[in-house]
This record gives C-alpha cells, sequence and structure tokens, in this order.
C-alpha cells in the first residue's frame, strides 16, 4: 500500500518539478509579501488628522492644544471657527477628529471648575473612530495629570510622589509596541494558509478536469493512496516554505524570536498536514480548476486573515466571531507562532493547541476520503 | 461585426453559467461570506481579557479593581502568585495583569500608593488602548481619593472631560463596517480572478489559436471576456449590499446607489482588466493565482480600510493611489456611510476611471504582442 502512495508522491513531484516558474513563485511570493509588510507596510495608527476649534484662545487652551501637537498620534492639520466647519471636515474626511474647546475654558479651569470638551469623531470607520476616541482619552488624561499636578502644589501637597496613586506600566513581550513584531509572525500564519492549500485544491480537480482522474479510478490504488500520494510532497513544499519565511523573519528582519524553534516547526508541519489537506479536500469536492481556486479563497485564506486573530485578540471578537475563530486552524497555530517568537516558554502551555490540529488534521482527510468516490461521473 | 461579439460575449456566459459549484461558491462569496466577515476583525478594546493579583485585599483595592469593567475589560481569573501572573500571560489566557501590593490601602489614604500594570504587548494597537484607557482609569480614581486624604477633603479640583461625539456610525458598530469591507474585497478578487480564468482557461486547452485564426481583433476578444465579469460582479455587489450589509445588519445606506452601481461598474472593469494582464502574463490558473495574490494583499492592506492613509510612510502613501483599491474603498464607505455626492467623491471616481483605462490598454497591448 505504502508503495503506491510513494509512486504517486514521485509523479507529483515530478510534476511539480516541470514547472518551476510555479514553483518559484510559492516561495518567492510569500516572500514578497513579508518583506512588504516587515519593511514598508505599518499597521500602527500613528498621525491622525486632527482639528481644533479653539474658542478660548487662552494659555490654558494653547497647552491643551499642545498635548495633540506633540503626540505622534496625532497631526494637526487645521484651526477651525464653527462646528459646520468641523462637519464638513470630516464629512470629507480631511479631519477624522475635532476637538472642540469652549470659550471659558481658562477661565473656568482657573476658578477650580470641571471643563467639557467637545469631541467629535468620523464613524464611518468604527475601529479607527474607537482607537481615536483612545488617543483623544489618553492625551487628556496627561492634560489632567498636568493640572492636578499644579492644583496639589499650589495646595501645599507633600507627599512623596507626583499623584496620590499611581500606576506603574511595564510592557512585556513587545516593549516596544510596534505593530511589525506582531505582524510578520501573524502573517507567517495567514500565508501558510493561503499558498499551500491553493498549490493542493487544484491536485485532484485538475485530473479530473483533464480527463485522467479515469486513470486512477481503472488502476487498483486505494483511496488513501491518492491522498497520501498528493498530499505528501506538498506538505513538504509547504514545511519548506515556512523554513525559508521563518529564517528571513528572524535574520534578515532581526525579528524578537525567544522560544523553541523545535516546537514551532513541529507545529508548522503539523499545521502543513492541515493546510494540505483542506486544499485537498476542496478539490475533490469542485468540479473545476476555477471553483476551486475560489472556494480555496473563501473557506481558507479569508477566514485566516480575518477570524486568526492576525490584528486583535481573538478574545474581543463577538460571539459569532469567537466561533469561527474556534474552527479554523489558523487560530490555534497563531497561539504557537505568537508564543515562540514573543513569549518563549516550553511546549507545555501549546498542547491543547497541537491536539487542535491533529483533531483538524484527521477529520479533513477523512472527509476528504469520504467524498472521493472512485467511480465516474 | 457585431454579430461576431454578440456570439463570443454569448460563448463567455454560457461557460461561466455551465459550473454549477462555482456559482453556488460566487454565490457564497456575496452572501455567507460577507455575512460571517461582518463579525471578523475588530481592533477596538472589547473585552479585554484581564487577570488580577490583589494582595491587598481591601475596600480600595476592590473599589479600584471594580473599575475595570465591561464592555472594555473581561475578568478571566484572580491570581495568588507572581508565578501565577507569568504563566497566565505566557498562555495567552489573560493580556493584562493588575497588580495591587499588600500596603496599598494605607498608602492611599497617606497619598503615596502605586499598583502595576503587566500588559501584553503582542498586539499592539490593542495594547496602547489599553494602557491609554488605564491610565485614564487610574487619574480618575486618584482624584476621587484625594476627598480621604487629609486636608484635600471637599476641595474643587480643575480637570477637563471629554464629551464624544461619533458621527455616521455613533455606536461604532464594527459589523457595519466590516461587512461592506468583504464587499469590496470580493469584488476585488473576483473581478480579477474571474477575467484572469477566462483567459487562461484558453491557454490551458490550447484554444486561444482558434480565437486568433478568428477575424475578431484582440481588443474584441478582450471585451467579449471582460463582458459576464463586468455585467454580474457589480450586481452581485448591489445586491449584496442591499441584502446583507443593509438587510442583514441594518447598517444605514446614505447615499445614492445609483452612483454606487455606476462607479462599481467601473471598478470592477478595472480589476477584471488587471486580471486579464496576469493572465497573459501566467500560463497556468495556478500561477495567475499566485500572481493575483501578490498584488491583492499588499492593495487590500494599503486601501485604507486598516490603516488611515496618513499613518504610512510618503512613498506607500504614494503607492496607494496607484491602487484602484484605495479610491474604491474611499469612495464606497464616503458615499454609502456619509452620504456623499459626487462633489466630495470625484477624485477617488476620476483615479479608478484613469486606473482602469490604463490597465485595460496595458493588458490589451501584452495582449496584442502575445499575439503576433
Amino acid at each position: 500500500v505504502g508503495d503506491r502512495a510513494l509512486a504517486i508522491a514521485r509523479k507529483e513531484t515530478r510534476q511539480l518539478l516541470r514547472d518551476p516558474v510555479y514553483l518559484g513563485l510559492a516561495f518567492v511570493v510569500p516572500l514578497m509579501l513579508l518583506i512588504l509588510l516587515g519593511y514598508q507596510l505599518s499597521l500602527d495608527v500613528k498621525g491622525l488628522l486632527v482639528a481644533v476649534i479653539d474658542r478660548d484662545r487662552s494659555v490654558r487652551s494653547r497647552q491643551y492644544v499642545d498635548g495633540f501637537v506633540h503626540s505622534e498620534y496625532f497631526r494637526l492639520v487645521a484651526r477651525l471657527d464653527s462646528e459646520a466647519e468641523a462637519r464638513e471636515w470630516i464629512r470629507s474626511g480631511r479631519a477624522r477628529v475635532v476637538i472642540d474647546i469652549p470659550p471659558d475654558f481658562g477661565r473656568r479651569l482657573s476658578a477650580n471648575e470641571m471643563v467639557a470638551v467637545g469631541v467629535t469623531v468620523d464613524g464611518s470607520f468604527p475601529s479607527r473612530g474607537q482607537i481615536s476616541l483612545g488617543y483623544v482619552e489618553a492625551v487628556s488624561t496627561l492634560y489632567n495629570q498636568q493640572l492636578l499636578r499644579g492644583w496639589l502644589v499650589e495646595h501645599g501637597w507633600r507627599g512623596g510622589q507626583v499623584l496620590p496613586v499611581q500606576m506603574e506600566m511595564s510592557v512585556w513581550y513587545n516593549p516596544t509596541l510596534e505593530s511589525k513584531n506582531f505582524i510578520v509572525p501573524g502573517m507567517l500564519v495567514v500565508v501558510m494558509m493561503i499558498f499551500p492549500p491553493l498549490l493542493s485544491a487544484q491536485l485532484i480537480v485538475r485530473e479530473r478536469e483533464n480527463g485522467t482522474i479515469l486513470n486512477l479510478y481503472a488502476s487498483p490504488i486505494s483511496r488513501w493512496d491518492i491522498l497520501a500520494g498528493k498530499a505528501l510532497p506538498y506538505v513538504a513544499v509547504s514545511f519548506l516554505d515556512f523554513l525559508v519565511i521563518f529564517g528571513v523573519s528572524v535574520w534578515l528582519f532581526q525579528l524578537r524570536f525567544v522560544g523553541s524553534a523545535w516546537l514551532l516547526s513541529a507545529a508548522a508541519l503539523l499545521y502543513s498536514v492541515c493546510t494540505i489537506g483542506l486544499g485537498l479536500l476542496i478539490s475533490v469536492l469542485t468540479r473545476s480548476q476555477l471553483a476551486a481556486m475560489l472556494a480555496t479563497f473563501l473557506v481558507a485564506v479569508a477566514p485566516a486573515f480575518t477570524f486568526s486573530g492576525i490584528f486583535a485578540p481573538v478574545a474581543s471578537q463577538d460571539a459569532v466571531g469567537r466561533f469561527v475563530a474556534r474552527l479554523i486552524p489558523a487560530t490555534y497555530f497563531m497561539d504557537v507562532v505568537r508564543g515562540a517568537y514573543l513569549k518563549g516558554g516550553g511546549a507545555a502551555p501549546y498542547a491543547p493547541n497541537l491536539a487542535a490540529l491533529a483533531v483538524y488534521a484527521v477529520a479533513v482527510y477523512a472527509t476528504a476520503w469520504l467524498m472521493l468516490r472512485k467511480r465516474v461521473g | 461585426m457585431r454579430r461576431r461579439m454578440a456570439a463570443l460575449v454569448r460563448k463567455e456566459f454560457s461557460q461561466l453559467f455551465r459550473d454549477v459549484p462555482m456559482l453556488l461558491i460566487l454565490g457564497w462569496a456575496f452572501t455567507g461570506a460577507v455575512y460571517t466577515s461582518g463579525h471578523g476583525i475588530a481592533t477596538e478594546l472589547y473585552r479585554y481579557p484581564i487577570v488580577t493579583l490583589d494582595l491587598s485585599q481591601s475596600a480600595a483595592s476592590r473599589e479600584l479593581l471594580s473599575r475595570f469593567r465591561a464592555p472594555y475589560f473581561k475578568l478571566v481569573g484572580q491570581v495568588w502568585s507572581d508565578r501565577e501572573v507569568v504563566a497566565t500571560l505566557d498562555r495567552g489566557e489573560a493580556s493584562l495583569a493588575v497588580v495591587i501590593p499588600p500596603d496599598f490601602e494605607r498608602n492611599v489614604h497617606e497619598g503615596t500608593a502605586r499598583f502595576q500594570v503587566i500588559s501584553d504587548g503582542s498586539q499592539s494597537t490593542t495594547a496602547t488602548l489599553a494602557g491609554a484607557h488605564i491610565a485614564s482609569i487610574a487619574h480618575g480614581y486618584s482624584v476621587e481619593r484625594l476627598v480621604g486624604v487629609r486636608g484635600f477633603a471637599g476641595r474643587h479640583i480643575p480637570q477637563i472631560e471629554a464629551r464624544p461625539r461619533v458621527e455616521y456610525n455613533p455606536n461604532l458598530v464594527a459589523t457595519w463596517f466590516s461587512s461592506l469591507l468583504e464587499v469590496f474585497n470580493q469584488a476585488t478578487m473576483i473581478g480579477m480572478l474571474l477575467a484572469a480564468a477566462a483567459m487562461v482557461r484558453e491557454r490551458e486547452h490550447g484554444t486561444v489559436e482558434h480565437l486568433l485564426v478568428s477575424p475578431l481583433r484582440p481588443i474584441e476578444l478582450f471585451a467579449a471576456k471582460l463582458a459576464p465579469v463586468v455585467t454580474l460582479v457589480p450586481l452581485a455587489v448591489v445586491g449584496s449590499v442591499l441584502g446583507i450589509v443593509q438587510g442583514a445588519f441594518q447598517t444605514p445606506i446614505r447615499g445614492s446607489l445609483a452612483l454606487f452601481y455606476v462607479v462599481t461598474v467601473v471598478y470592477v472593469f478595472a480589476m477584471a482588466s488587471l486580471g486579464l494582464g496576469i493572465a497573459v502574463v501566467a500560463r497556468t490558473l495556478g500561477q495567475a493565482m499566485m500572481l493575483l495574490l501578490l498584488i491583492f494583499y499588499p492593495m487590500m492592506l494599503l486601501s485604507g480600510a486598516h490603516t488611515p492613509p496618513e499613518s504610512q510612510g510618503a512613498f506607500m502613501r504614494t503607492a496607494g493611489l496607484l491602487s484602484p483599491v484605495r479610491h474604491y474603498v474611499d469612495f464606497g464607505y464616503q458615499v454609502l456611510f456619509k452620504g456623499n455626492g459626487l462633489a466630495y467623491v470625484w477624485q477617488d471616481v476620476a483615479g479608478i476611471l484613469v486606473l482602469g483605462v490604463a490597465l485595460f490598454l496595458i493588458s490589451a497591448r501584452r495582449f496584442a504582442q502575445l499575439v503576433r
């Protein structure tokens, strides 16, 4: 039985090597995506366009506005005069945030009163809207701390520290809070869910389109032999792809990598078995290469991008999102990859993830085996 | 000549309609996929998982911890040692730990209290937001606790308070945005792929020669290949916007659907031309798909949907302008969400039009060279 699977694997390998352009693309394309993301593209939200209506024009209001000028998260684009103007700037997208400072701002603060500042945010990109509000909150808190400190000094504060209750924040795993450090490992997960399944999704449907599937039907080769024989060389390609990306990210990008390369490699191999299996399953179920590619894009590629937690924690998605996240292998592999790059530590915390990947692999191949009927029509 | 064109267009349509599983997949792309994606990516601070190590166990510490509340934070556990804090963060069960020292309450009364926050920075955007929010919680707590500190009770403290107002999506519902983004992604990907497949299929089956010996000019062949894509995809886009984005998620659609439809036709024309151009270079469908994805992901990430264009460096910002996706995403959200008309989006429309015509001409030229 094993011999027949190996024979198919040999044939697939030969076919793969006959199209070096294609095979080359399978390595070059993921690398180019990674280089682009690692070097050029930034997913940090910075330099948001902010406009100010300063109706007070006092020393205090200028101090507050300076908080926005000096923050890397904002870029002050205009000083406006009216609310109507502000609405227009937000509508046309020239400003994402407008800060509206009331005329009695400075006077009321000097009288030790509370002052409300209007913040208008463009909500058409909701997550950017929330990020904007968070950044405004940060600038306002800083200003409030300044105010409080000044007030305390004025009132003879003799506490040992500048504020009565002090927070000390330390950031672990990615101390500089750069998105590159988590996006590039995240892209490793996504890229391995893009190209390997696309390669394997054509394997059976192509034979069907060309009519060569009849040779397989007529031969004594079992369904297992077909699946295993076709999967084997492509799992190898996927794993090589992983090694290349891993190497480039660590040596070329000098990304932080503190974990075990062995653990990561083992998980990557298991993940490759899953992704190739998913492609094969799609290949068994479709009738044309085009349909297989589209299905792969929709079932494998897009969910890995949307639900695996590459941009934000899975825990922050809503119930439907969390449910879909639990169904796809990318989510389980993502934890292992991020852990290996950023956190380190042993294999023990990731045992459930590896188990989930194994279950997924078994399920995918078993379904493909069931659906691969050796019959004509 | 018109009869010849009509025959060719008919052939392209029937080839598309013959593949029933593919039609089902296309149907899913504009319904189910859009629906599930409505629930995906959300970078805001929502149910951010926290763990607490409260060594003080006092009224003061409980009062502070009670401020880490829903919907921003979700308490996933309490631990009793530093080691457990590390383990919980390592396993990723919590993204943030709040550590309160044993002498917290006494120090609050003396005005020298400190507490520690350990943040998992591996998702930097959300971690930054969480940090900002906690700083404001700590500050608010500080101010209130001053009342209990000797000599400061009953005094007024000067403070500012931000009163947020959110335009167009007051509750910042993420599904409105992400379901529409998925529709745009489908239009992009499917527009390119269907056109590319129509061309590559002829090459793979060796039927290009049949077409070449026919009396049709290359540009007519090209137009015939584009016809089904440019007809069907924009209809599916509008259907999906009405059925799923508006129908299922109750997203308010403010702008002109007619304008949206017309520009979508131009956009799909641009993307399909790009797809054909790639198909001229590629020899197999597999190769074409690889090249498509190499173009698709950078275009998508530069579209301004994930990060605002102003966050990119100058080079990437300029590069983004060369991508029809960037203009279309901006156009789509402006028209559908903000209700903006041509006066606001004419630059985007001009961008799509110019890029579309350029892509068509370049691709058609490459094809003509191949033919000769």
